[in-house]
């Protein structure tokens, strides 16, 4: 007999989750319909044109984003979005339009209607620590990640700038590290936990990405971390994907895996370990699970 | 330079170019006074040969030109760490978008600028799928900055993964997206957008 779901939400995957994020678009379904929150993907949504768009021209970025703003308002229920870009870009075009009336106007021209200014869009993280609650995700937990040491990544998006994203503090954040502890992990104090991985030069400048990643994962081996925990699919790419190039440049080996949140929660959660998409992450995490009786 | 001493006036302000820098990116330039916290939180700092407080100071000082030449703009990476820590909310991140732009528009391509080329080839794949295109993204961005081999490793391995599509999703209402281009750039043509 289907169960009613407790929480509702319409669903903005954005680009990556549909292709080199595939595991983080798997392993949120999982994760959410264990919960029992409801996701419903808005039809037809397009790119929120990312950092691309505004580096090269805010209106654009902008009416990109306000049109999937109302896509969104059609459909019921406040919007989720999974990818830390997707969500700080949606945010940024609501903070943005809001405060400016000659910006607005012209979006409103391009997209050819209102801008929502007030749909609320809310990151995964802010659902499940908020909405659902840290108590109902401790509840909820059949496999307890005891013993398991984890560095939680936020990077730049989730919380920067500080009046934008409005998710946590931007100097000090505490919302990853409170979800992860939910499951009996051990969130690791470390030090590059905002720092930038950069970005988007993972297409132009890789070198960069070498450079800005090897600190993050260093950082996160000194910590005594096990494992890195992302939310956004940009980091994952720079520090999964890139992580034996980043090696190979620096002469060192780290062999960390880098999970999504919502792998890890959906493990915690009694989530099959087969819907959570670990056969596609590049720096194989099955033996650090077995190590740890998590399998 | 022979002579160090600056002459400040209205003029050698050149206070015409901060205005439009203003204009587009919604941030002071003026309000600025030079604390340095932007540069000491910037990542890229390192990279750059102007960090960021003294690319606001050129602004400042009219020298603009030496700014939209250099290479700094195009090695920001948009982490928003200067706007979120300026005492003054000066909007670091939002005024160099807003360089970039202009840099772009009035010396078109460079040797430094080729970051560009990935972020135009971007918005060209939202314009034909109306969504991202990964594997043409990289693909058409390493055949035309001439890196043919770049990641050329990466490539199979992704593939066996399944992380890369060899086929691109597409919005069925594309129709909506080319319309929202044609808006702007009437716009743009009508004067009444930047």
């Amino acid at each position: 007999m289907p169960t009613k779901n407790i929480l509702n939400y319409s669903y903005y995957p954005g680009c990556s989750l549909h292709a080199s994020a595939k595991e983080y678009d798997e392993s949120t379904k999982g994760l959410f319909k264990t919960l029992r929150i409801g996701l419903k993907e808005v039809p037809n949504w397009f790119c929120c044109g990312a950092t691309p768009a505004h580096n090269v021209d805010e209106l654009l970025s902008l009416s990109l984003c306000a049109k999937n703003l109302s896509l969104a308002d059609n459909e019921e229920g406040d919007l989720a979005v999974a990818c830390a870009a997707c969500f700080s870009r949606l945010k940024t075009a609501q903070h943005r339009l809001a405060d400016n009336d000659v910006k607005r106007k012209q979006v409103e021209v391009a997209i050819d209607g209102a801008v929502p200014l007030e749909k609320p869009v809310k990151h995964l993280l802010e659902i499940l620590a908020k909405d659902y609650g840290l108590d109902r995700l401790a509840d909820a937990v059949k496999k307890p990640l005891n013993g398991l040491k984890v560095a939680t990544y936020y990077g730049c998006l989730l919380t920067r700038p500080p009046d934008v994203p409005e998710l946590d503090c931007c100097e000090a954040p505490t919302i990853m590290e409170n979800v992860i502890a939910a499951t009996g992990a051990e969130p690791v104090a470390w030090s590059h936990r905002l720092e930038c991985c950069g970005a988007n030069f993972t297409l132009s400048r890789p070198g960069v990405v070498l450079n800005l990643s090897n600190a993050i994962l260093a950082s996160a081996k000194r910590a005594g971390a096990d494992c890195i925990m992302v939310a956004c699919p940009l980091c994952h790419g720079n520090l999964d994907i890139r992580q034996k190039e980043i090696e190979e440049a620096n002469g060192t080996r780290y062999g960390m895996p880098v999970f999504y949140m919502t792998q890890l929660l959906g493990l915690a959660v009694g989530v099959p370990a087969t819907k959570l998409g670990l056969e596609s992450m590049i720096v194989n995490p099955l033996p650090l699970l077995k190590e740890k009786n998590l399998l | 330079m022979k002579n160090s001493k600056m002459y400040l006036s209205t003029e050698t302000m050149n206070l015409g170019f901060v205005r439009k820098v203003e204009a587009l990116s919604g941030s002071s330039v003026r309000r600025c006074f030079q604390c340095g916290k932007c540069s000491a939180g910037c990542p890229m700092r390192t990279f750059m040969e102007h960090p960021p407080n003294r690319i606001v100071r050129l602004l400042q000082l009219g020298q603009w030109e030496r700014v939209l030449a250099g290479r700094s703009i195009w090695y920001c990476a948009s982490c928003e760490t200067c706007s979120s820590r300026c005492p003054n909310k000066v909007d670091l991140a939002a005024i160099m978008d807003a360089l970039r732009k202009l840099s772009w528009d009035a010396n078109g391509p460079s040797k430094e600028s080729y970051v560009q080329l990935a972020n135009r080839l971007f918005i060209e794949n939202i314009k034909t799928y109306g969504r991202q295109y990964e594997m043409r993204l990289a693909a058409v961005f390493n055949i035309k900055s001439g890196q043919f081999m770049k990641d050329f490793l990466l490539g199979p391995k992704l593939l066996t993964k399944g992380k890369l599509k060899v086929f691109h999703q597409k919005n069925r209402n594309i129709g909506e997206i080319e319309q929202i281009f044609s808006r702007i750039e009437e716009m743009r043509k009508k004067g009444e957008a930047p």
